[in-house]
């Protein structure tokens, strides 16, 4: 008992960012009571300032390995994931300070809420316990629920909060009965325990088996909880066939929420997703019997990416929305990602985080370019935007590039991302063929071609008499230094490759 | 009595809530049936832990479901009244602005 005191403080600090987090969240809330303004932007700096003080501990924390409390756990897998959290979550905040149709009221709550989707996220990825997980996971989703309504009197944001609360719902239910299946399979919540990584339970003192003895007791029983499992974070990362909430509630919502769920929150499901089948599966000393199982989930995920992709280009081919087609074009980039992790190797996941990276830069651009012309001309319809391209070039060049680089084509980021993902489609685990996913991802490319060029067609070769939209300079810098970023790491890529290199981790 | 029945039972109710939230056309009775998976889940964890696995996780995790099922319903609950003051229905299906 002498030693409790000393292992609780040991545990705080290494929770230092989620403490940074936590605090800030409810600073923001405090201060909105306190100074009571509409429009307060004061607010939004304490955000982004307590954003950026988690990010620094992250990067300073980078190469440590602990756990606090035997529940959350420091590595730089989880590392990635919060600093892309952070990293996203502030540029959605800059979106609500630069969201024009913004009403400004409540504006605290705003903040608030998405601080602690972003708490949530941070505790999602960095666990090995599964009840943590689900706690994370339903933090983050209660808030984004609420975020998706915050219009309160707008029809469609209500829609979009109700059809997002609904699917929600279910999914996080059919999770939950997956684990209590998991958990009554192999008596342990605990990753870890269950690949057989570690002997004894860090929580509980229940009797644990590892899965390879639950696959020999109840092969069926595990078989339900890892699809039941599946489709809980299918959810999260709006893949098939749980991806029909996605496009209804990403044209509802606030913009600055939809670059959320579409890049933060799709990220946490991700960092949640890998961690549970690499632990399960992919680690190097699982068993003979757990390695033909791994493959058949290989299997699975890359008939569930295909799925996704293709159904998301297919549906975004028909979109007349900007917003509507932005969404099917990011169901279609967890198709993408998924190709990576299923091939349910080291190499494959590291493609898979360099590929989210890469999503980061280009994804946040193009809400960036919807979000100023829907402030600008009150609508979201392609038609809107004709002719605007020589109008506002310090804007739509941008734009322009980050459709380049989301279709893949070469020099962007978005290319390196793609080849790296075609590698792990060509090279993935002992025992799986997945020669067709790459063949798949490439057709989805072309596919993609289209749409996303129809956009650069829309901007730069037809003409219209709309006036010269009023500028709005930060967000022209901040789109320039997106599309900057994004060609920069298309050419100069080692970095964002060593990043991705030593976040996966896991594995060792 | 082993844990089997107790599991048999989880499972009737996880199926039953997935036929009330395909089949109702109402928003409230599609909330219940998330409720009734959760306590599906629920059962599972509480007669596991009794038969067999030992321990407190399982008990933890059905304490921790049932507030998570109260927050759940509170957010749901404010959400849908938000939509039936817009649009003086609780059915999903009188709320389709946004579709292809």
């Amino acid at each position: 008992m002498f030693a409790l005191q000393d292992l609780h403080l040991q545990g705080l600090s290494l929770l230092s960012p989620e403490l940074t987090l936590v605090t800030t969240a409810l600073v923001v809330l405090m201060m909105d009571l306190i100074w009571k303004e509409r429009d307060s932007w004061r607010l939004g700096a304490i955000g982004l300032v307590g954003l950026g003080a988690a990010a620094l501990q992250l990067v300073s924390a980078h190469g440590t390995q602990g756990t606090a409390f035997g529940l959350v756990s420091i590595d730089n897998f989880g590392g990635f994931f919060k600093l892309f959290t952070s990293a996203a979550t502030g540029v959605c905040i800059v979106f609500v300070m630069l969201d024009r149709r913004e009403r400004r009221h409540r504006i605290g709550e705003y903040y608030f809420l998405l601080l602690s989707a972003a708490i949530g996220i941070f505790f999602m990825v960095g666990t090995y316990n599964l009840l943590l997980l689900v706690l994370g996971l339903e933090l983050a989703s209660l808030a984004s629920y609420s975020l998706a309504g915050f219009h309160k009197g707008e029809k469609r944001s209500a829609e979009a909060a109700m059809k997002y609360v609904v699917f929600g719902g279910l999914s996080a239910g059919v999770m939950v009965f997956g684990i209590s299946l998991l958990y009554a399979v192999t008596g342990t919540l605990d990753m870890r325990v269950m690949s057989g990584a570690l002997a004894i339970d860090p929580v509980g003192e229940g009797v644990a088996r590892s899965l390879a003895v639950a696959l020999e007791q109840s092969p069926g029983m595990v078989a339900l909880a890892m699809i039941l499992i599946l489709g809980g974070f299918s959810f999260k990362i709006s893949s098939a066939p749980f991806h029909f909430w996605a496009p209804d509630v990403y044209e509802g919502s606030p913009t600055p929420v939809t670059t959320f769920l579409a890049v933060a929150s799709k990220a946490g499901g991700f960092g949640a997703l890998m961690r549970f089948f690499g632990v399960l599966f992919v680690a190097p000393d699982v068993g003979e019997m757990v390695a033909a199982y791994r493959n058949e989930i290989g299997m699975v995920l890359a008939l569930v990416a295909a799925a996704t992709m293709t159904l998301g280009n297919l549906a975004a081919l028909r979109q007349t929305s900007l917003k509507r087609m932005l969404a099917y074009s990011s169901v279609a980039h967890a198709g993408y990602v998924l190709v990576g992790v299923a091939a349910m190797n080291q190499a494959g996941m590291e493609a898979s985080l360099f590929y989210l990276a890469a999503y980061y830069f280009m994804n946040l651009g193009a809400f960036g370019f919807l979000l100023y012309f829907s402030g600008v001309t009150g609508r979201e319809t392609l038609e809107s935007l004709r002719g605007m391209g020589p109008k506002a070039p310090m804007i739509t060049v941008p734009m322009v590039i980050f459709l380049v680089s989301l279709t893949g084509i070469p020099p962007m980021v978005g290319f390196t991302g793609k080849l790296q993902l075609l590698y792990a489609a060509m090279g993935p685990a002992e025992g799986l063929q997945l020669g067709w996913l790459a063949v798949c991802l490439g057709l989805n490319s072309v596919i993609s071609l289209y749409y996303y060029m129809r956009v650069v067609r829309v901007l730069f070769l037809e003409d219209s008499d709309e006036p010269r939209p009023e500028p709005q300079v930060p967000m022209a810098v901040f789109l320039c230094l997106m599309a900057f970023l994004t060609v920069w790491f298309g050419l100069f890529f080692t970095p964002l490759l060593d990043l991705a290199r030593s976040g996966m981790d896991l594995l060792t | 009595m082993g844990v089997e029945a107790y599991m048999g039972v989880a499972g009737m109710l996880f199926v039953l809530g997935i036929v009330c939230i395909i089949s109702r056309r109402n928003i409230l009775y599609v909330l219940m049936g998330i409720e009734m998976i959760l306590n599906a889940a629920n059962i599972n964890f509480v007669a596991c832990n009794r038969f067999g696995n030992g321990g407190v996780e399982g008990r933890m995790f059905a304490i921790f479901v049932i507030i998570l099922a109260a927050a759940e319903a509170a957010v749901a609950l404010a959400i849908v009244l938000n939509v039936f003051h817009l649009f003086q229905s609780v059915r999903p299906s009188d709320a389709d602005m946004l579709r292809d």
